[in-house]
């Protein structure tokens, strides 16, 4: 049982002192979550998020907890075991929340489709807010597409001024 | 009698280095084993035999043996790193190792919709919802001090993977990890495929090792057909290689600063990489080296440019290399905070088996590269670190970036603008092996064609030995340099799931 608790309780472990950004003006931030893919796509975000890149100049930044996300953005195709973590991800985000689904994985399973162990990409199960094809897609395409979101896409969906 | 006159003494199959061996015979293996050193390199399945390799000289040799009623004689009892291949082998066939050292779930962790998914009828099961439940060894339940864990799910950027240790005062008393959250069936997808499928699929076992694994593979099915590529294609696939080399370095590199506290540090390799992409990105069509490789030769939006880009990455690389080496070495608390991390020991490199930068930087001396002709005139022994800390490796790494641009360098002129070569492959009913020193160690791939696709394919990298290495050095580190030392030994849930 302590086992159980064990996983439960740093599966998003509380960790600095992540907090949602109060509205706009503070960063929006990101939580990611890699679902199963060959990891080209969380490197891809890492690039961005380094020099000479500037995620955060752009307004954005990386949360270290789903509590003091805005955006999901997932990566890789949705692997069953992914699955619940995702979802506990979901839930652990305040509210107004949206997801971001980044390269051809996690879109609709890319290269890896649908199998015993995966469940594919997200297209068909939930509503996107921002969908960054590509596999992997560039620094360059990301910060493009995240952009978007600052430019009023899905404006209404975030925090409010 | 020793292992390798075991296995040679066995009956001989179509494929020149591969024995077949009755039950016995292997029993008499597994006993040899624990005595004799012969290098291990990975155990597959393909339903009806499990196959064994080993490597003799940096050349294949496996051994194969018939399932008996389903099962087979474990190796783990004499070599450790078998313990993860028998583990995989029963939740993707249900095929069982008698005698195994460790008999958990590796993949299956009951979410899936049936059991043994690979097997020629599938079991039926009932998958469980929820998060998956982590199951320790029995070893690991009874060690004293408080359960933690790290993962699956931290908001960084690397594969899933969850490792739970003991801790007591700051420190990490034991570990063990639980992986499967990246396991995507890639033995079940390259089943079936056609080659040129398969070989995109190999490029993404594990990102920044793409052309290691494209070249592994693509010299495989070569290999199965009895062909070879012409020279520019040999050439270009190592400069490939090298070019991947220097990026996926750069990249850890980066890495570690960033989680030694060091940022500074951290965006100048980042930097650095940035700036090579940009040559790199047209020629290739791809950041991270993906589809650079094909059965047959390589695929180049701008193949005439490659040798002006390894010039000019030697030209800019080497440029930089000593002031990055020297922040390196400056950065206030860098070097004291990784010299005695994460160190690894050799008995425990023997153990696991574990060979590339890793063993290098304990100093070992192996490296794939000193056996593949590709490599004629180039490879040179990169040797000079030998205490095994997260601090050895990290030298190592940039004193590889630089010896992989000298290679760059001497590549260029013999590349030059010629458009290299393809050969147009047909395919027989064969098998074929072929392997690289791919950025973490060696990478192997065996494949079996059949009415000219891909009837199976096996996948060797370091990546199951570095988990094992990994689990033993964390003990007694601080807590919060468990990252820190994973990334230092190359562990990748995305390489290790599959
Ligand atoms: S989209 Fe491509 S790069 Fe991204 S995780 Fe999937 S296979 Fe890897």
């Amino acid at each position: 049982m302590r086992m159980i608790r064990a996983v439960l309780s740093v599966a998003f472990r509380q960790n600095m002192m992540a907090m949602k950004p109060a509205g706009r003006g503070a960063p929006l931030m990101l939580f990611h979550i890699e679902t199963g893919g060959c990891g080209g796509c969380g490197m891809e975000l890492r690039a961005l998020a380094s020099a000479p890149y500037d995620l955060g100049g752009a307004g954005f930044g990386l949360a270290n907890t789903p509590a003091g996300a805005d955006m999901l953005l997932v990566s890789g195709p949705l692997t069953r075991m992914m699955a619940p973590v995702l979802q506990a991800a979901w839930e652990a985000m305040p509210d107004p929340k949206g997801i971001i689904c980044m390269g051809d994985c996690a879109l609709d399973g890319g290269v890896f489709g649908e199998n015993y162990a995966t469940l594919g990409g997200l297209e068909r199960r939930v509503t996107i807010d921002l969908r960054l094809p590509g596999c992997p897609p560039t620094p360059t395409d990301v910060l493009a597409g995240l952009a978007s979101l600052l430019r009023g896409d899905v404006q209404d969906d975030l925090p409010p001024a | 009698m020793d292992a390798l006159s075991l296995i040679r003494g066995g009956e001989p199959t179509a494929t020149p280095w591969r024995f077949r061996l009755d039950e016995l015979a292997w029993r008499d293996l597994v006993e040899a084993l624990r005595a004799d050193p012969l290098p291990f390199c990975g155990l597959w399945c393909d339903g009806t035999d499990v196959h064994a390799l080993f490597l003799v000289r940096d050349e294949p040799l496996a051994v194969t043996l018939a399932l008996e009623d389903g099962r087979y004689p474990a190796l783990s009892p004499a070599r450790a790193a078998s313990t993860l291949y028998e583990r995989a082998i029963y939740d993707l066939y249900g095929a069982e190792a008698m005698w195994a050292r460790d008999v958990r779930p590796l993949f299956d962790h009951e979410v899936w919709p049936c059991s043994s998914p690979l097997a020629a009828r599938p079991g039926v099961s009932e998958a469980r919802s929820g998060l998956a439940v982590f199951q320790p060894s029995e070893r690991f339940a009874t060690a004293a001090g408080a359960v933690d864990g790290w993962g699956p799910a931290s908001g960084g950027v690397s594969p899933p993977l969850y490792v739970a240790f003991t801790q007591s005062r700051g420190l990490v008393g034991q570990a063990e990890s639980q992986s499967g959250y990246a396991h995507r069936g890639m033995a079940l997808r390259w089943r079936g495929s056609r080659v040129e499928d398969g070989c995109r699929l190999s490029g993404r076992v594990v990102a920044g090792q793409s052309v290691a694994h494209q070249s592994a593979f693509c010299m495989a099915v070569e290999q199965a057909c009895g062909q070879t590529v012409g020279e520019q294609a040999g050439l270009a696939r190592v400069a490939l290689m090298e070019m991947e080399r220097v990026l996926h370095h750069l990249y850890t590199l980066a890495d570690m600063a960033g989680r030694a506290q060091a940022p500074l540090v951290a965006a100048h390799c980042m930097m650095l990489r940035e700036t090579m992409l940009e040559q790199i990105s047209p020629v290739t069509g791809s950041r991270l080296l993906m589809d650079c490789c094909r059965p047959g030769g390589v695929r180049l939006p701008e193949a005439e440019r490659l040798g002006a880009v390894c010039e000019s990455l030697a030209g800019i690389g080497q440029a930089a290399h000593p002031a990055l080496l020297e922040l390196w070495e400056s950065f206030p608390g860098l070097v004291a905070r990784l010299k005695g991390l994460g160190v690894t020991r050799a008995e425990d490199l023997a153990r696991v088996g574990l060979e590339g930068l890793v063993a290098r930087a304990a100093g070992q001396d192996c490296d794939t590269r000193r056996a593949l002709a590709l490599y004629e005139g180039l490879w040179r022994y990169t040797a000079g670190r030998q205490y095994g800390s997260a601090a050895d490796r990290a030298l190592l790494l940039l004193d590889e970036v630089a010896e992989s641009l000298s290679q760059l360098a001497r590549l260029a002129p013999r590349i030059g603008d010629a458009m290299p070569d393809r050969e147009a492959l047909s395919l027989p009913d064969a098998e074929g092996m072929a392997m690289v020193e791919g950025p973490w160690g060696r990478v192997a791939y065996w494949v079996r064609l059949q009415e000219g696709r891909l009837a199976q394919v096996f996948c060797h990298t370091p990546a199951a030995a570095a988990l094992l290495l990994f689990e033993e050095s964390v003990k007694d580190q601080p807590v919060e340099d468990l990252p820190l030392v994973a990334c230092s030994l190359g562990v990748n849930a995305a390489a290790l799931d599959g």
